[in-house]
């Protein structure tokens, strides 16, 4: 399974060491850092990771939030389970592509009914950076919340009741109760959900790729590479872009997972 | 807080996240029912009631194919990549063997690289072999891409399991594989429905891998069917056919998603069961 | 896995748990099993089978296919394989397999600003000497030009495609300008929308539909994009010359204008239809597709019969009074791939399907415009399109979009610096353009 990945990936490694293009194989030539070096000079990557920072930060904060809100009704909600929890779970289960579409159709000018139903006239959402990144985040996190909500609700679910009988019987509000009891319980899922959302949202592509084509400087960095290895074809330049990309992720995963100081591979529970 | 106050405010809530999620939800299928010109009418709803999309959707058999295609990839994925993450969480969780967060550090890197370069690579490696355009061209990737979310909530759970439990199953005489089947994997049930959901959803989803590892109906999947619908002419968008084949997509993923929103929550032998 | 002290005694334990575990293994391997049992699953050759790669287009090309094959009286069956919708998706899929030097794909449609880039990389084969004399017999001069690469001819031209002015008689009658008496320039065009408040639509998303529109701009101006193109990446753009500043004036003019599209940015080609058709329509700049969608439309009953009567049209706009406009050219040429090994077989193919009775067929079915002469004198097609001669003379007369390798790059680099058409400075823009060509064709930035 490693290797599966690890194959292409270490291609890619090499093929960014070069000068190449798919289309004219021959004109192939080692280069060696020199990529790198064309890309960490451009301003363009440079607003792409500005922009795609941007994104994760707004994505992942309020899909926290509103991720918890969501796993709290799921958990105590005392009637009409079912329908809640279903209906809170589409979202995710729209095919991306497709509700990337939807949101696009929904916001421009010409087939949406955002402007009618908010009396906006004819403004172009997505002709303006900040509009269209509104839209493009808020899509992101319709859809992902249902995924954060799923994981912390896993982590909600194995919170022993005594804990929170113990501090109600203390006299603690609700309120108290969850934020001293219930969250610092639930810390490792939270912790997993931070981590697996915010390497997710670093990597956004889908919605920039339908609904903007990264015009306005709404451009991520997934989608600079696939600019530059797909559209392009030019292969040597797009491994670098996609090798710092990988790069940036770990950083961003190493960071994250000492700033909790969560041990994942942990101790053995109970000990 | 009385109790018709409570009552009230829940409902209050539950009706408004309900319209949250479902809007958009609502928006796809008016789209779906909309024909021709109508949906440059910029309403909500249709002008004109029509299933001609629905029609269209089912006659050509690029779609059926590949929504075979894409639930058989998927549930195969699910299978065996919750099968292994179990195996492996297990292994992390209890057992003391070096290297442990090395294994999930490589195993989360390795989810972490960016598909688009993959993809280039990873084709000429299947053509080589002869996966190309094969459903265990799909799956393998997706597993790549799945194992380490599901082996991290796993190893979660099987944490927070007190060792206690199999403690006294080994007392009792069972043995490593017998305490694994018996006693873990119920009571880690909401972790494996997740990881189960997860990993379905992550290969429904996927784009990128059906678009450039397949070539015909053998093994294209529904989101890169979509990439294959025409308008009626060049330029004209298939929005609301492409609306029309999410909706019948959707359907399963949503009784899917009912079938298991109980085993998410129920709960431990210790913990309070809201049901 | 290290044994812990636990005690392990009971093997009578065993078979029910090994019960349990078994079930769970058979799952996992008969899952395996289903997997491999697809991957192994082989079709038999058919030495008549001809695979040919389409853009979709609602069957069209398979009706053609089914012709083509029944009249070959059994010595080639064509088999229509369909490629994405968007124009890079289909080229990222025939680059990566051809790339790859698939030998399962015999002919493909080529986009002809692309077929430069495959030709030069090997992946097509030239018709030779006497089959290009044959197959380009009768065919419109431009499209002909735009499938030629390095002295030979790579593709057939199937059908060809350009932009015509299409007005509102309405607004045109009460601007005062008579489009039928001669040709207007886009000035005029900007004033008469602002007179009569209407709009003029074009395509300013950042795609290649701007790149279409800037080209027309720049050739109907007196210039080109690229001054040599065949240069390959030493080639020097003709941007930043009187030419490419007159073709961004009429940019600026027309996107600071109130005749814009408030979209502008982000219009296509169905955008500016749905505005064209609009209360605020007067002119708009688009493919002939738009009249049989507007026909279509008016079926439906989504649009009204008399806007569909409103509908004018006439030759592309100019930018100088004096020069020819040269409009837009699109289409799609029928290639031979270079690792095909019925090659025969696929020529004669070709041959077939760009016949005069293939393409009158494919023009009134499919409704879309061809590359050959003849096909417009059809009394069928005069019939179904009133406008057929004002086509024919605009695909003669068009001006392809910069033929090279290169193109990709070219159109990426200077799309993005018109983009946003409020932000084009004639004194500036062009300039920029063309430095960020010429730092691009020497790969030293992104783009």
């Amino acid at each position: 399974m490693l290797l599966v990945t690890a194959l292409p990936m270490l291609r890619a490694l090499w093929l960014s060491l070069f000068s190449y293009r798919l289309t004219l194989p021959a004109a192939r030539q080692f280069v060696g850092l020199r990529n790198y070096a064309v890309v960490l000079a451009d301003p363009l990557w440079w607003q792409d990771v500005r922009t795609t920072v941007l994104i994760t930060a707004v994505t992942v904060s309020v899909e926290l939030v509103a991720g918890m809100a969501l796993a709290l009704a799921m958990h105590w909600i005392p009637f009409a389970r079912r329908t809640v929890r279903t209906s809170i779970l589409v979202p995710y289960g729209i095919v991306s592509v497709v509700s990337a579409f939807a949101w696009r159709f929904a916001f421009s000018s010409e087939t949406g009914f955002v402007n009618g139903w908010l009396g906006l006239g004819d403004f172009a959402w997505f002709g303006h950076r900040w509009s269209a990144l509104a839209v493009l985040c808020a899509s992101e996190i319709w859809k992902t919340t249902p995924f954060v909500a799923l994981l912390l609700l896993a982590g909600l679910a194995q919170v022993p009741d005594e804990l929170g009988e113990a501090a109600r019987i203390d006299g603690a509000t609700a309120w108290q109760r969850l934020w001293r009891v219930t969250l610092p319980a639930m810390r490792p899922a939270i912790v997993v959900a931070v981590l697996f959302r915010t390497l997710d949202a670093y990597r956004v592509f889908d919605g920039v790729f339908v609904m903007t084509s990264g015009a306005q400087r709404t451009e991520s960095v997934s989608f600079l590479a696939y600019r530059q290895v797909i559209v392009r074809t030019a292969i040597g330049l797009g491994s670098a872009v996609s090798i710092l990309l990988f790069l940036s992720v770990l950083l961003v995963a190493a960071a994250i997972v000492k700033v909790s100081r969560v041990d994942l591979a942990g101790v053995r529970g109970g000990r | 807080m009385s109790r018709r106050g409570g009552r009230l405010a829940w409902t209050a809530g539950a009706l408004l996240v309900a319209a949250y999620a479902l809007l958009p939800v609502a928006w796809i299928v008016s789209l779906s029912l909309k024909g021709g010109d109508d949906v440059y009418a910029r309403r909500f709803l249709p002008a004109h009631w029509t299933l001609e999309n629905y029609r269209a959707v089912f006659r050509t058999p690029l779609f059926t194919a590949a929504l075979v295609n894409s639930v058989g990839i998927s549930l195969v994925s699910t299978t065996i990549s919750v099968a292994l993450a179990a195996l492996a969480a297990y292994a992390i969780a209890r057992l003391e063997f070096r290297g442990r967060s090395w294994v999930l550090g490589t195993a989360l890197a390795v989810a972490m690289f960016p598909v688009v370069s993959i993809v280039g690579p990873l084709f000429d490696l299947w053509r080589s072999v002869g996966l190309y355009d094969t459903w265990p061209g799909l799956v393998i990737p997706y597993l790549s891409f799945t194992l380490p979310l599901s082996i991290w909530v796993l190893t979660a759970h099987f944490r927070q399991l007190p060792w206690e439990l199999e403690e006294a199953a080994a007392m009792d005489g069972a043995t490593r594989w017998q305490s694994f089947f018996k006693v873990m994997v119920p009571l880690a049930a909401p972790g494996v429905a997740t990881a189960a959901i997860l990993t379905f959803l992550f290969a429904w989803n996927d784009f990128v891998f059906g678009i450039s590892l397949t070539s015909t109906d053998r093994a294209r999947n529904v989101p890169a069917a979509l990439a294959f619908f025409t308008g009626a002419s060049q330029f004209q968008h298939p929005a609301a056919p492409i609306a029309a084949a999410a909706v019948v997509v959707t359907v399963p993923v949503i009784a899917l998603v009912m079938l298991f929103q109980r085993r998410i929550v129920s709960g431990l032998t210790s913990g309070a069961v809201k049901e | 896995m290290r044994r812990t002290s636990t005690a392990s005694h009971g093997r009578r334990d065993e078979q029910a748990s090994g019960g349990l575990a078994a079930r769970w293994l058979v799952l996992v391997l008969l899952a395996a099993a289903a997997l491999l049992a697809s991957a192994c699953r082989g079709t038999p050759e058919d030495p008549t089978a001809l695979s040919w790669y389409v853009n979709p287009d609602n069957g069209g090309q398979a009706r053609l296919a089914e012709r083509c094959s029944a009249a070959s009286g059994g010595r080639y069956r064509i088999r229509v394989h369909e490629l994405p919708r968007d124009a890079t998706g289909q080229r990222e899929q025939l680059v990566r397999r051809l790339a790859a030097r698939d030998a399962s794909i015999d002919l493909v449609n080529v986009d002809p600003p692309f077929l430069p880039e495959l030709a030069a990389a090997g992946f097509l084969r030239p018709f030779s000497p006497r089959e290009a004399r044959e197959l380009a017999e009768g065919m419109l001069a431009a499209p002909l030009r735009s499938a030629t690469w390095a002295g030979s001819l790579f593709a057939v031209p199937l059908w060809a495609s350009t932009q015509l002015l299409w007005y509102r008689r309405s607004v045109a009658r009460r601007a005062g300008l008579d489009l039928e008496a001669g040709p207007v320039t886009w000035a005029q065009l900007v004033d008469a929308a602002e007179r009569t408040g209407t709009s003029v639509e074009v395509q300013g998303n950042r795609y290649e539909g701007y790149m279409v529109w800037i080209t027309a701009l720049v050739a109907s101006a007196g210039g080109e994009v690229l001054l040599d193109p065949a240069a390959g990446d030493e080639a020097r753009p003709g941007l930043d010359s009187p030419a490419g500043r007159a073709a961004a004036q009429v940019i600026r003019r027309l996107a600071g204008s109130p005749a814009a599209n408030p979209a502008l940015a982000t219009a296509d080609e169905e955008v500016a239809r749905a505005a064209f058709q609009g209360s605020r329509g007067g002119f708009m700049v688009n493919w002939p597709y738009v009249y049989g969608a507007e026909q279509e439309a008016v079926a439906a009953g989504a649009l009204p019969p008399a806007v569909l009567d409103d509908v004018g049209w006439a030759r592309y706009p100019r930018v100088r009074a004096e020069l020819p406009s040269r409009p837009p050219l699109g289409g799609i040429g029928l290639a031979v791939a270079a690792f095909s090994r019925r090659t025969a077989l696929a020529v004669e193919a070709a041959r077939c399907l760009s016949s005069g009775e293939s393409q009158t067929a494919y023009m009134l079915d499919a409704r879309i415009p061809v590359s050959r002469r003849a096909v417009y004198d059809d009394p069928r097609i005069r019939d179904r399109y009133p406008m057929a001669d004002l086509i024919r003379a605009s695909i003669d007369e068009a001006e392809p979009r910069p033929r090279t390798p290169y193109y990709v790059d070219v159109s990426a680099a200077t799309v993005r610096t018109f983009h946003p058409p409020a932000s084009v400075d004639p004194d500036r823009t062009p300039a920029d353009a063309a430095r960020l060509v010429v730092a691009v064709l020497h790969d030293r930035v992104l783009l």
